[in-house]
């Protein structure tokens, strides 16, 4: 019988804790926030970051402001989707990190729900903050009924890399701005060999904005419409360009598993896939790789033959701090900090990454002689022949986390076979369109 | 226990006064901690399963049993409770009959007995999330050790047909030694006679298992079995940090609780997460209840 009572007792304790680990995780927060309440300038200020590769030099510029200013900074890592869990969590028990990254994924969401500390009246008086000195399509992007909540970090491109020595192996001119999609699904087949030790490209659905969404609005598709409210996967063009996709994992790519399992900037990096497209924010993980600096390079990401249209999608991050924290001026003042010339031009010397305030980023494409960085850059300027190059910002909506991340989910059977990629991508729009339909606008 | 069923009788002496006032002071700590950690946070999660849940929990929507209505015609949701299922059966099976095998052995007189312990418990000790870690890159189809050892080409975790065993394997691998040491607990309680006496009567070690140590170890094994069940159903870390969500085998895979926290934390929307979780409340009663009517059966409390 008391072993009865007890094993009873155990049972419901460990369905009760589960249902728990909503709360609990909110009520864990909220115990660190009660040390948080005695502040002193001694405490460091909690900043939160996704991306390890840029974790050193960030600290490096943030430990001079630590010099400058005397206040503390601790830099913490989180991966990109807990990153997203426990901001939502943290914003809806009450207690976040001082300062982190905001991404335009959901910017829009927090910025409505007062989450992020409105820096109008900061900007106007700081004498080291101009947004104009910025790129537009940034500022917009942290922009909320008039009222700035973000200073701007740094922007993104996409462009192509490539293993030298597996080109030069196939006598295969290396990649430039003569090629076309079809020039690099000519190339990655004829890199790929048969006994499964060298394949010609690699994109897993998790590459959305470094790699398929490129191919996508270069062929005339869209992923979302422009006023962000209806999904575009059922589009025409996107439907072409996605089977063009389907075709390069079919012929060119390691299975489907094998890129789920691996991502493809480790399977570039071990000497796997001879191509990639991927984002600037790369580089620094890059540059840590003796294989990579040894064997690789980049250039401009190909356009495409019909619609004559080179585009790289484009993006920036924001800092952002938090509306309800103890210290605001504080974090106004990394803020400013990490936002000043100085150190925008800082972050672009050392490599962390191109940075958004304008002009500075020659800078970033001299922080190396290992990569044609250039290659990033280029796609920014006007194109020589009758191509058209054109920055694409990542698509987003009030809430583009729960239609991303059901995309990646929904795709993995498309890309396990290929030829399911068009009924698809049409089953997945209404899943979107149901997706966008519930945000709360 | 004994205190407490003699508060129940009517008159009190001062001195199980003073014993009641000390035994809730004592245990005040744990009450404290598990109203405040469970028991307030599960009639929350009921009070939001009737809710569209806002941004940030805030702007919440009474919506009546819509999210009910939804979760009974949500394929995923019955797909999930499948594979958990399919979890649990791997998982309690092998992992109780294994560790009961190896107790009854670690129960023995042999060199080394406290070293073999000590292996067997240790993935207890490791981080849930460090093992699945380690297992995810031990079961690479590209650069796994596993592969590479047996020069095969198995995709453990990313072929539908192959990937819920894989889990499987390390969720029993990882509980093992728990087990073990429950049951080393018990098979120290049997006393040693009825095995000299079984002996005597020419009783092959087999069949005194079979017929003195399962029967005798049975409440253990129950209380295991009971604990492994919730446990199983519960899955969860294992498949967060092993599976990425572009995985072609995560529908094969993916566990209500993962289910829970993909609505819940990923998508933002607490309450229909919160009705995904009363589902499994649900199901672990009725099977925790059945269980317990089933011990009559098997179980023998001396």
């Amino acid at each position: 019988m008391k072993k009865k009572i007890l094993s009873l007792l155990i049972t419901s304790l460990m369905v009760l804790s589960l249902a728990a680990c909503n709360s609990k995780q909110s009520t864990a927060i909220g115990a660190e926030e009660s040390t948080e309440q005695t502040v002193t300038n001694k405490d460091p200020l909690e900043v939160i970051i996704w991306d390890t590769n840029q974790q050193e030099g960030l600290q490096e510029i943030c430990d001079l402001f630590t010099q400058e200013t005397g206040i503390k900074v601790d830099i913490q890592v989180k991966d990109w989707d807990s990153y997203w869990t426990l901001l939502e969590a943290g914003a809806s028990g009450g207690d976040m990190p001082d300062v982190f990254w905001m991404h335009s994924n959901n910017s829009q969401m927090y910025m409505n729900n007062d989450i992020l500390l409105k820096l109008d009246d900061y900007i106007e008086k700081s004498d080291k903050i101009d947004l104009s000195n910025y790129m537009d399509e940034i500022v917009e992007l942290y922009t909320w009924n008039g009222s700035y909540y973000a200073i701007p970090k740094d922007y993104d491109t996409i462009a192509l890399w490539y293993n030298k020595t597996m080109f030069d192996e196939a006598g295969l001119s290396y990649p430039d701005e003569t090629w076309t999609w079809d020039d690099l699904y000519e190339a990655a087949v004829k890199l790929t060999k048969d006994d499964g030790s060298q394949y010609g490209f690699a994109l897993n659905p998790s590459n959305d904005q470094d790699t398929y969404y490129n191919m996508v609005y270069s062929m005339g598709g869209n992923i979302i419409s422009e006023d962000h409210k209806t999904s575009g996967y059922d589009n025409e063009n996107t439907i072409k360009a996605m089977e063009y996709v389907g075709k390069l994992i079919k012929d060119a790519c390691p299975s489907s598993t094998t890129m789920s399992e691996t991502g493809t900037d480790v399977l570039m990096q071990s000497g796997t896939v001879a191509m990639i497209t991927q984002g600037s924010w790369m580089t620094a993980g890059f540059l840590q790789n003796d294989y990579m600096k040894e064997n690789c390079d980049v250039a401009i990401i190909p356009f495409d033959a019909q619609t004559k249209e080179r585009v790289s999608l484009c993006n920036g991050l924001g800092w952002s701090a938090y509306a309800k924290t103890d210290r605001p001026d504080d974090c106004w003042a990394l803020l400013e900090w990490l936002g000043s010339k100085e150190m925008q031009l800082k972050q672009a010397e050392l490599g962390v990454t191109m940075s958004a305030y304008q002009n500075t980023s020659d800078a970033w494409v001299n922080c190396t002689d290992n990569f044609n960085l250039q290659a990033y850059l280029d796609i920014t300027k006007e194109s020589s022949n009758d191509v058209t190059n054109q920055l694409v910002l990542r698509p987003y909506s009030y809430n583009s986390t729960v239609w991303s991340s059901a995309a990646q989910t929904a795709l993995a059977k498309a890309w396990a076979d290929t030829s399911l990629m068009k009924q698809t991508c049409i089953d997945y729009a209404q899943e979107m369109n149901a997706a966008i339909a519930k945000e709360n606008n | 226990m004994k205190s407490t069923n003699k508060i129940n009788t009517k008159r009190m002496t001062s001195w199980e006064k003073s014993q009641f006032i000390w035994g809730w002071l004592f245990i005040l700590p744990t009450m404290a901690g598990l109203l405040v950690l469970n028991i307030i946070p599960i009639f929350e999660t009921i009070y939001q399963s009737f809710f569209k849940t806002g941004d940030f929990g805030k702007g919440n929507v009474f919506i009546g049993f819509d999210n009910y209505n939804k979760l009974l015609h949500d394929t995923e949701v019955w797909r999930s409770l499948w594979n958990t299922f399919k979890y649990t059966l791997i998982e309690v099976p092998f992992s109780i009959s294994i560790a009961l095998i190896l107790a009854v052995f670690l129960n023995r007189k042999i060199r080394g007995r406290s070293a073999y312990r000590a292996i067997f418990f240790l993935p207890m000790v490791a981080a849930p999330a460090a093992i699945a870690m380690v297992w995810r890159w031990l079961y690479n189809s590209q650069f796994g050790l596993i592969n590479h050892l047996f020069g095969s080409k198995i995709e453990w975790i990313s072929n539908p047909n192959v990937a819920w065993i894989s889990i499987g394997i390390i969720g029993v691998w990882s509980i093992l030694g728990y087990n073990m040491v429950l049951f080393l607990a018990g098979l120290q309680e049997i006393p040693h006679d009825y095995y000299e006496a079984a002996d005597i009567d020419g009783a092959s070690g087999i069949q005194a298992f079979f017929k003195i140590t399962v029967p005798l170890l049975s409440p253990t094994i129950f209380f295991v079995l009971i604990i492994r069940v919730i446990g199983a159903l519960q899955v969860f870390d294992l498949l967060y940090m092993v599976m990425d969500i572009t995985n072609p085998a995560l529908k094969n895979t993916q566990s209500i609780v993962y289910l829970f926290y993909q609505y819940s934390f990923t998508y933002g929307d607490k309450g229909y997460g919160s009705t995904i979780v009363m589902l499994l409340l649900a199901v672990i009663m009725l099977i925790t209840f059945v269980q317990m009517k089933g011990q009559k059966k098997w179980v023998f409390y001396n």
